[in-house]
């Protein structure tokens, strides 16, 4: 219990700062609703083609303001040497990992259920029962990213060439979860089914489960010294 | 003036040369018993006739390709136990051996594509992809390796993202493989669905390449210890004011 309330209270402190600042948190949804417009230019917004591959456009929407979060989310604290202090107490390090996985999989999912409103409405689906389905798999789908991009952007954060890297080491990993997401997502949206859904929640769910354990384990060997 | 240089690490350098260079005989007579299994003691496939041929060596680097992933992932947990530097470049050693291996793969599975499938390459075929998600983070490890300078905290971080590495293939494949699959199972629950000769010269072509795959990581080893004491002396002329030119 107490471990689950230190955790709480090292997440409440990242949360608190973006909400007193949501400078970068309307800056990432606006970049994602950019993005969503930009596919429409691309495509021709009436065809069934592009219809059909709507789950997609809104998955590579979902990407990037996740990779703009992660690449922020140690920022503040190697500025103000928050992390250094943090190391310093005597709290497990895989709590600090714990803290920081919930502050910015909190983040991402307000971001991107935002996001999937915007695209419900550009892209004229309705809102019904089905798309807490897709809710579900966005919920599921950040916890497996967060997990591995957390444990990333904490051995970047030091680097320069930090923005470039973290996509290049994070996106052949979560290649299962962007498998599972569009998928699932293509399950509900588009063929209106949700026989093969469970199984793609099946694999997000072992993924995270895998990755928040790895990652509980390793933050250990990334953020000491 | 005389230099003194680290005695240890030259001999360890020079401990895996004697190692590769004992395996070069066998090697070589391995690499050549599994040519004349290939092209003249196997018999040709009676659907994909001579193009069959290619998969003995593709079947072998494969197996590789998996196996040094496999060594990139327990030198790294290895490394985050002991803090032993030897760990890391073994897992370095595994890496860049596994990345030529794995691109080999690519390469002749697609020879035999092109004329078995009509097309080069398969998007949705799990071990087509699979071998393609391990190329690439093959290639990230990499460029992780280069971007930070040698000591402790580059080694944590690559044992970290290999471990992180070999335990998302596992994960890759089985999302893949909820696609349709077109490539061929040569082994199923019941057994190859090879004939005999062909199973035999199939395990001599993995000998051949486990072999080759060995030697390769040990000269890969003793050149970086190499490179680390030429690295040293070069420190150390440069501290006496002798610079390169």
């Amino acid at each position: 219990m107490n471990q689950a309330i230190l955790t709480w209270i090292l997440a409440e402190k990242d949360l608190k700062v973006e909400c007193r600042s949501p400078q970068a948190f309307l800056t990432t949804i606006f970049f994602a609703v950019l993005i969503l417009v930009v596919f429409n230019f691309a495509f021709d917004p009436g065809s069934q083609a592009t219809r059909e591959a709507t789950p997609g456009i809104l998955w590579v929407a979902l990407l990037f303001p996740g990779i703009i979060q992660l690449n922020r989310s140690f920022q503040s604290e190697m500025e103000e040497g928050t992390l250094y202090g943090l190391t310093l107490s005597p709290i497990d390090r895989g709590l600090l990992y714990m803290g920081k996985l919930l502050a910015n999989w909190a983040f991402l999912v307000v971001v991107d259920l935002l996001v999937l409103v915007v695209f419900i409405i550009f892209y004229n689906f309705s809102f019904s029962v089905q798309m807490l389905w897709v809710a579900l798999i966005i919920v599921l789908a950040s916890v497996g990213f967060t997990a591995v991009g957390t444990i990333f952007a904490a051995m970047l954060c030091s680097m320069r060439t930090r923005e470039v890297l973290l996509p290049i080491l994070l996106f052949p990993i979560i290649i299962p979860i962007i498998l599972a997401a569009v998928n699932g997502t293509q399950e509900v949206l588009i063929l209106g089914e949700t026989e093969f859904l469970k199984r793609w929640l099946q694999l997000l769910i072992s993924f995270d489960v895998i990755f928040v354990a790895t990652g509980f384990l390793l933050f250990d060997y990334v953020v000491a010294d | 003036m005389s230099l003194q240089i680290d005695q240890h690490s030259r001999k360890l350098a020079r401990r895996y040369i004697q190692v590769a260079t004992g395996l070069l005989i066998p090697l070589y007579v391995l690499i050549a018993v599994a040519l004349y299994g290939i092209f003249i003691y196997a018999p040709t496939e009676r659907e994909m006739g001579d193009v069959q041929r290619i998969f003995y060596f593709h079947m072998g680097t494969a197996w590789n390709a998996f196996l040094t992933f496999f060594g990139v992932f327990v030198a790294g947990i290895a490394y985050l136990v002991t803090r032993k530097a030897w760990w890391d470049s073994l897992a370095a050693a595994c890496a860049e051996i596994g990345m030529v291996f794995t691109s080999i793969v690519m390469i002749t599975g697609s020879i035999w594509a092109k004329p078995i499938w009509n097309t080069w390459w398969a998007w949705g075929d799990p071990r087509l992809m699979t071998t393609m998600v391990l190329w690439l983070i093959y290639a990230a490890y990499f460029l992780l390796r280069s971007s930070f300078p040698e000591g402790d905290k580059k080694y944590k971080y690559c044992a970290v993202f290999g471990i992180i590495g070999f335990l998302d293939v596992p994960l890759v494949w089985m999302s893949i493989r909820w696609w349709r699959t077109i490539h061929p199972v040569v082994i199923t629950g019941d057994g190859a669905e090879l004939a005999s000769e062909m199973i035999h010269v199939l395990i001599i072509s993995l000998i051949a390449t486990t072999v080759l795959c060995i030697t390769l990581v040990a000269l890969r080893m003793a050149m970086r210890l190499n490179a680390s004491v030429v690295d040293e002396i070069v420190q150390k002329f440069e501290r006496r004011g002798v610079t390169r030119s």
